[in-house]
């Protein structure tokens, strides 16, 4: 019976851990890495391997220079630019000797540098809103007696960026370069800017975007979620810049305050006596179809140039509503008004001409005031 | 007076009024809700920066605490032996600095003399009655005291612990400095609230003897402070001026910089005694209330015009349509019957108004009743 027992427990035993072998593979890598470097002696460590010497997560420090912004493709949503990353954090088990480098550091660039960044751990970081591969990359490695690691990396490349043109065209819009840890998760390593990568996190003096006024360079952190409920460090470090609303005004708000004139003109054009209108109706409707057809011309030439304000809720959607709606209510007057005379069929020839009188300068009125008071609203 | 001219006027004019003192007023009414919005940021910001300063408070306390019960620390500094604590504590002070800030840890003999400095080992035995009165208190009195102070290594926040013998008899004090870098750096990270801490020149230079003498350089002085650190520079040199600085309360004001409209909270740092050695800046985009203080108030004034030129055409429309037109026709037309011409009739009497139909029918009446007359 205690035999048959022994064999009961040890079959139950075995399928215990034949069912648990899954669930441990499954696991991240994060627990392989954790136990291979616990077991690691200094002559055989492997010096890839996550540097548990300051305990996790290891903090690694974070600065984005903007060397030069090539290009700022808002209607794709996009930029070109140079920028310099700066990553450092502390190794232990690369501490050396300080009177075996003269300089105070030892310093890696080029292949070199691709090669020993081979050999040592280096954070898994990526730029996440990278579009396509970059057109320049270099880096150096400098690695410090106290085992202080610093990696600089210079990338020239095409940014992914979101465009908010709900103030076009006095918006300020950010060229954010994302940094995220894709490989390690937050509790193996973590971004933190502290004040020297503040200080480090600019754009240069020089750079310019053309049509764009650049400003400060300000740093957000954030976590993306990883698998396992695990997340991974990231922030974004982003270069706002302003519109120079003065170059856009006129090729986009003349045109479409000039439209607005159309339909307007179309009321104007019209007189009374005695109550009756003097031109007709088929006339005055013909010039507000032309300015239908006006509006829709100048509505797909906005949209081909200024693709970031073809959609969404902004002050030239606004403005092209408000021309679609003048139009919309002109043609009504036109119509009702001017053809049917309805007015004066339900009120008398004299309740006709007053409201003709009043249309004549309420409508103007009312359409320069809402495009007036639309510009003002983008602008605030 | 014109009637058809005065009576649209006053109308025209008292619609506008009205309309007018009815959108200032729910203008102010908007306005007076986003500054209580504003206010409540205000606030929110000062709880921040005082629950923070506190909590880095608390913690340096918590562990001033835990290392000065320690046997092994009580009997090396009862035994007066620093190379002891230090080979006892430096580990572990070079770890809590990596990773949690912490910037000072000192051991002080009777009555506030520097033992051991763990951030600074070469650098003991100096007085620190002058410029210390935390530690004077707590060896003093014996009981564990908190706050800021501008010590030799620098400002920090401290909390300082008794120390006794392991026969419990009161032999100095200890304590832990967590650094304004790392709790202005985790606020900003946490809540996006940029931070600055400003420190009183006169008093970083006569007692901060230990610190990076770059610091005092033409941009970070601000008035006689100066900024030790902030999370963005650039902001703070437009939103805090020495004119703010001087002052000893919690002090909040709105200041445009770059184009945006941010709130500025400033909190001073007092030490032991009282005194304002310091103060912590915190500034949040304010531009979100101000945009929408602005946009509404751009709504409203359209709003405004809307109802004033509506109302106007009604009253424009039913006074000169209904009433003013066609009295003046059938004036003209009584004109007209006065020189003898009976030709001329009113048109359309029967959508007139009652009282205007009766004075149509009067004319009709008489026009008829004269060409009888003249037949």
């Amino acid at each position: 019976m205690r035999i048959f027992s022994a064999f009961f427990l040890l079959f139950v035993g075995q399928i215990a851990a034949a069912q648990s072998q899954p669930i441990s593979t499954a696991q991240p890598a994060r627990s392989q890495r954790v136990e291979a470097q616990a077991e690691a002696k200094p002559s055989t460590q492997d010096l890839t391997s996550l540097p548990l010497g300051k305990g996790l997560p290891v903090m690694v420090r974070v600065g984005l220079f903007f060397q030069s912004v090539m290009a700022f493709a808002d209607s794709e949503g996009t930029f070109t630019g140079t920028v310099d990353m700066r990553l450092r954090w502390e190794d232990p088990r690369l501490r050396y000797p300080a009177e075996t480098t003269p300089r105070g550091f030892q310093e890696y660039r080029g292949p070199s540098a691709d090669q020993k960044l081979k050999e040592v751990w280096v954070p898994g970081v990526a730029f996440s809103n990278l579009k396509e591969s970059p057109s320049y990359q270099t880096t150096s490695l400098r690695i410090f007696p106290n085992g202080w690691v610093e990696v600089m990396q210079r990338t020239t490349g095409r940014f992914a960026i979101t465009i908010d043109a709900g103030a076009f065209p006095f918006d300020k819009q950010t060229l954010g370069v994302e940094v995220t840890v894709r490989r390690e998760t937050t509790g193996e390593a973590s971004l933190v800017v502290l004040q020297e990568d503040i200080d480090f996190s600019r754009a240069a003096q020089e750079l310019s975007i053309d049509g764009w006024t650049p400003g400060l360079v300000n740093v957000k952190r954030y976590t993306q979620p990883g698998w396992y409920g695990e997340t991974h460090s990231g922030l974004t470090v982003g270069l706002t810049v302003a519109r120079n609303s003065g170059n856009v005004v006129a090729p986009v708000f003349i045109p479409l305050l000039a439209s607005l004139l159309i339909p307007l003109v179309a009321i104007w054009m019209n007189s009374t006596e005695d109550g009756e209108f003097t031109i007709d109706a088929f006339e005055l409707a013909n010039v507000i179809v032309g300015g239908l057809f006006a509006v829709i011309a100048l509505n797909f030439t906005i949209n081909a140039v200024y693709s970031p304000v073809a959609t969404g809720d902004n002050t030239v959607t606004r403005l092209f509503g408000l021309n679609y709606l003048t139009l919309g209510l002109s043609l009504a007057i036109v119509v009702l008004l001017y053809r049917y005379n309805v007015p004066m069929r339900l009120f008398g020839r004299y309740v006709q001409e007053q409201l003709f009188s009043y249309l004549s300068w309420a409508v103007p009125l009312l359409a320069l005031g809402t495009a007036l008071a639309l510009i003002l609203v983008a602008a605030t | 007076m014109k009637f058809r001219r005065s009576a649209p006027l006053i109308l025209i004019s008292a619609i506008a009024l009205v309309v007018v003192v009815a959108s200032i007023v729910s203008s102010l009414l908007f306005t007076n809700m986003i500054s209580s919005v504003e206010e409540k940021q205000f606030s929110l910001m000062h709880s921040i920066v005082a629950f923070n300063l506190k909590s880095a408070e608390d913690r340096a306390l918590a562990r001033a605490a835990m290392v000065a019960n320690l046997p092994r620390a009580r009997a090396l500094f009862a035994a007066q032996d620093r190379a002891g604590l230090l080979a006892e504590y430096s580990k572990m002070f070079t770890e809590q600095k990596d990773k949690y800030g912490v910037d000072q840890a000192q051991f002080h003999s009777l009555p506030a003399t520097s033992f051991l400095r763990l951030n600074a080992p070469e650098d003991f035995g100096d007085d620190l009655t002058r410029f210390r009165p935390i530690v004077v208190a707590v060896n003093r009195d014996q009981i564990s005291r908190k706050g800021f102070a501008v010590a030799r290594s620098g400002p920090a926040i401290f909390g300082v612990v008794p120390m006794f013998d392991p026969q419990e008899k009161h032999i100095g004090s200890f304590e832990v400095g967590i650094s304004f870098d790392d709790v202005l750096d985790n606020l900003k990270n946490a809540y996006n609230i940029e931070m600055a801490v400003f420190i009183d020149e006169a008093s970083l230079r006569e007692f901060a003897k230990g610190i990076d003498p770059a610091i005092f350089s033409d941009q970070n002085r601000v008035g006689k402070f100066i900024r030790f650190h902030s999370t963005n520079g650039a902001i703070f040199q437009s939103l805090v001026s020495d004119k703010d600085l001087n002052t000893t309360e919690n002090t909040q004001y709105t200041r445009e910089a770059l184009g945006l409209t941010y709130g500025i909270v400033l909190v001073p740092l007092r030490n032991g005694a009282g005194d304002v050695l310091g103060m912590v800046a915190a500034t949040s985009d304010f531009s979100a209330s101000r945009s929408s203080r602005g946009r509404a108030f751009v709504w409203q004034a359209l709003i405004a015009l809307f109802s004033i030129v509506l109302l106007a055409g009604v009253a424009l429309v039913v006074i000169r349509g209904t009433l003013l037109r066609p009295l003046e026709v059938i004036t003209s037309r009584f004109a007209t019957l006065s020189t003898g011409d009976r030709s001329a009739e009113i048109p359309e009497t029967e959508i007139m108004c009652e009282e205007l139909k009766k004075l149509a029918q009067q004319y009709e009446e008489l026009r008829t009743a004269n060409q009888k007359e003249t037949e």
